[in-house]
């Protein structure tokens, strides 16, 4: 992880103006490099299939030794003294300032547990159902120990196939979704494939940077790989966009929560670009659930990743364009009522 | 600064320090206190152990390793009854004299990470979720359960003379007066959480260190307390001079990230407190304390280093010894002893470097 800038909305955070070229501190030291502490967040409505899955981990994963933080009484069926049950506290530090919103109860309670950092390989903390997955993520990039020690590895979404439809337009539901990394599709057997093919379409517009899994928990076994060990916090592997979603020029947009990508080849002007996402975020950080993009500086031989989770930033340069590579930019959005047209306008805007 | 290191002198790196003892536990130690005549230094660890020390070659185990963190522990004002608390939600209380367990309060699946005796009477206090119970040993009896409601409690600390308990978290301290437990708590409101507070030894002055990065000392009976500013990060421990500066107030030292922040209260009431950085750590700083006869203040830090500052100001001696960091620290009452805990379960203590220092 390299550095977090704080961007924050117009009535705090005075450095706001200096988001890009923060790269120029990205640094961590070696010793916290190899030793960060991987962290899954899992998200879904109750009755989702969370503590399934939870337990699929818990069994699945015996070679590993794991630490759960559950926010609910589910049915934990593993023996594991290392299941923790804590109740939700969102500490708002900064007169409510979206991203200064955090869990207190993760700070103390991780704390307490990272004294013990060699019994355990793996974190995963289980949210309730209507839990907002925003301050759970902005912990590990707000809290200093913990931006230090742990690694956020993916937020995991358990998604009901059948009865997801009862809360679709809740806004945990959609914010449940946009916030993924990684969309289980469970109890897949109770649907039919071509009502499973239009919800994954769906989520795809909500989302257009998760990973859709179809499953079915109870029956079948599930590829940890594809859920701990994703890095999708990792700027290294920072965009993986599907390609067709990218090269669509238009999508269409039914619901309110959504992703945009911009594409644009040429060079970017830092200063306009500095500008252009400090305003974007303090005016719509608080809509901005995600975001990831490769940009092409001009004057700078290496890209520059970034990624970010409402106000917060996090960038740093990336690997040298490759001679004969075609030096482009790539950004997604997902978020509330995001105006495509506008974003695309002022984005080209910040070209050389 | 003028009145406290007088004139600026040259000084050589000084031997004010040297080790004494090494124990093992088998973690991170979480915590060292020591008895008020200076005589017992108990040490625990995240692996539950619970170890008394007096003196070379005299370990007592109150608790071998049961694999469920012990978090806090505390000494009774008249040394008699050591306390202690952890993951498990058990407080267990022994009987010194005899080293003997006495008393084992159940409270799982709550942790019990904050826990303090009072300083004048055998009452304790211990943390409970989103509340604090005082127990009273003498009658066996809860004497009241204090209800912080905004969080989990951050941190507690019994005021040294008079019966106050402040209780940290989510939005600030709470401060109940055990003369009516009843009686609404005085509030000092902080906009994000307090996880830090510490009474100045005379109890005028009340510290709290914040999330934040802020730092607020009240004066107690002043309705306006003071804000420090500019902390590097979070404010994460905190420690108070026992000696008064000749302006009057005690020192403060605040740690923050890699620094600790001294603070000296100035004459005029307008002129606020000033500060100074100490810099020399290059790890975060776990823990602060000052020696209890002089303005000298110690710092460990996850850098490996116990650092000294003379006059709270001049770095004279580096101890080392827990090569993956030091946890906490604690100064024997006396002055004679410096006790720290390592994140490998290293205990260290050093002795005063003048012959012919005992016990007390």
């Amino acid at each position: 992880m390299s550095v977090v800038c704080r961007v924050g909305n117009a009535h705090d955070h005075p450095n706001s103006n200096t988001i890009i070229f923060i790269q120029q501190r990205g640094y961590m030291t070696t010793k916290y490099q190899t030793n960060l502490l991987p962290v899954t967040v899992i998200t879904g409505y109750l009755g989702a299939g969370k503590t399934t899955l939870l337990n699929r981990i818990l069994t699945l994963e015996d070679g590993k030794k794991v630490a759960v933080i559950v926010n609910e009484f589910g049915e934990v069926g593993i023996d594991n003294q290392l299941v923790i049950n804590a109740e939700e506290e969102i500490f708002e530090m900064n007169n409510g300032c979206i991203c200064c919103t955090v869990r207190g109860d993760l700070i103390r309670i991780i704390g307490n547990l990272m004294k013990r950092r060699n019994k355990f390989d793996h974190l995963v903390i289980e949210t309730t159902g209507l839990a907002d997955p925003a301050p759970v993520i902005q912990t590990f990039f707000v809290d200093e120990d913990l931006q230090s020690k742990l690694a956020l590895d993916a937020v995991v979404t358990v998604v009901d196939a059948k009865h997801i439809w009862q809360h679709w337009s809740a806004d945990e539901a959609q914010e449940q979704i946009a916030f993924a990394d990684v969309i289980l599709l469970n109890k897949t057997d109770l649907v039919v494939t071509a009502e499973l093919d239009e919800l994954e379409k769906r989520i795809k517009g909500i989302n257009a940077m998760a990973k859709i899994y179809r499953t079915h928990l109870s029956q079948q076994e599930i590829e940890m790989n594809a859920l701990l060990g994703v890095q999708a916090f990792d700027l290294n592997r920072a965009l993986e966009i599907d390609p067709e979603f990218l090269n669509e020029n238009a999508h269409e947009h039914d619901e309110t929560v959504g992703s945009v990508a911009l594409v644009e080849s040429g060079a970017l002007d830092g200063e306009k670009l500095n500008a252009w996402i400090g305003d974007l975020l303090r005016n719509q950080g608080q809509d901005i659930f995600r975001m990831k993009g490769i940009l092409n500086i001009a004057g700078e031989d290496f890209r520059f990743v970034f990624q970010g989770v409402h106000m917060l930033f996090d960038g740093k340069p990336d690997r040298p364009w490759h001679s004969g590579e075609t030096r482009k930019n790539e950004l997604v959005f997902i978020g509330r009522n995001l105006n495509e047209t506008q974003l695309k306008e002022d984005f080209r805007q910040c070209l050389v | 600064m003028s009145s406290l290191g007088g004139k600026k002198k040259s000084r050589r790196p000084q031997k004010l320090l040297e080790k004494s003892s090494k124990e093992m536990l088998s973690d991170y130690v979480t915590g060292v206190v020591w008895s008020s005549d200076g005589k017992t230094l108990a040490a625990s660890s995240a692996a539950g152990e619970v170890i008394l020390w007096q003196g070379n070659n005299s370990i007592s185990i109150l608790q071998e390793p049961i694999e469920s963190s012990i978090d806090c522990l505390s000494f009774s004002h008249d040394g008699k009854y050591l306390a202690a608390g952890g993951q498990n939600g058990q407080v267990k209380i022994w009987y010194l004299p005899t080293k003997e367990l006495v008393t084992t309060l159940e409270n799982a699946p709550a942790w019990v990470d904050q826990l303090a005796w009072s300083c004048s009477c055998h009452q304790l206090a211990f943390s409970l979720g989103r509340s604090v119970q005082v127990w009273d040993l003498d009658t066996q009896a809860v004497v009241t359960t204090l209800n912080f409601e905004a969080s989990s409690v951050f941190s507690l600390a019994w005021h040294p003379i008079a019966a106050y308990l402040a209780i940290a978290g989510y939005q600030g301290v709470k401060i109940w007066c055990g003369e009516d437990w009843h009686d609404d708590p005085y509030l000092l409101s902080i906009p994000s959480a307090s996880q830090a507070i510490a009474w100045s030894p005379d109890g005028k002055y009340l510290a709290c260190g914040n999330l934040d990065q802020t730092l607020a000392v009240v004066e107690w009976g002043n309705p306006h307390p003071w804000v420090m500013r500019g902390f590097p990060g979070k404010v994460r421990s905190l420690a108070w001079s026992n000696l008064k500066t000749v302006l009057g107030a005690p020192l403060l030292a605040a740690a923050s990230t890699q620094s600790a922040i001294v603070w000296e209260k100035q004459w005029q009431e307008a002129d606020g407190w000033e500060a100074w950085e100490l810099e020399g750590h290059t790890e975060t700083v776990t823990a602060i304390a000052f020696s209890p006869d002089r303005f000298l203040l110690a710092s460990a830090s996850e850098d490996g280093r116990v650092c000294l500052w003379d006059s709270a100001e001049e770095l004279v001696q580096i101890l080392s010894g827990a090569d993956d960091g030091f946890s906490c620290l604690a100064w024997q009452p006396q002055g004679q002893f410096l006790a720290a805990g390592g994140q490998n379960g290293e205990l260290l203590i050093w002795a005063k470097s003048i012959a012919g220092q005992g016990f007390g």
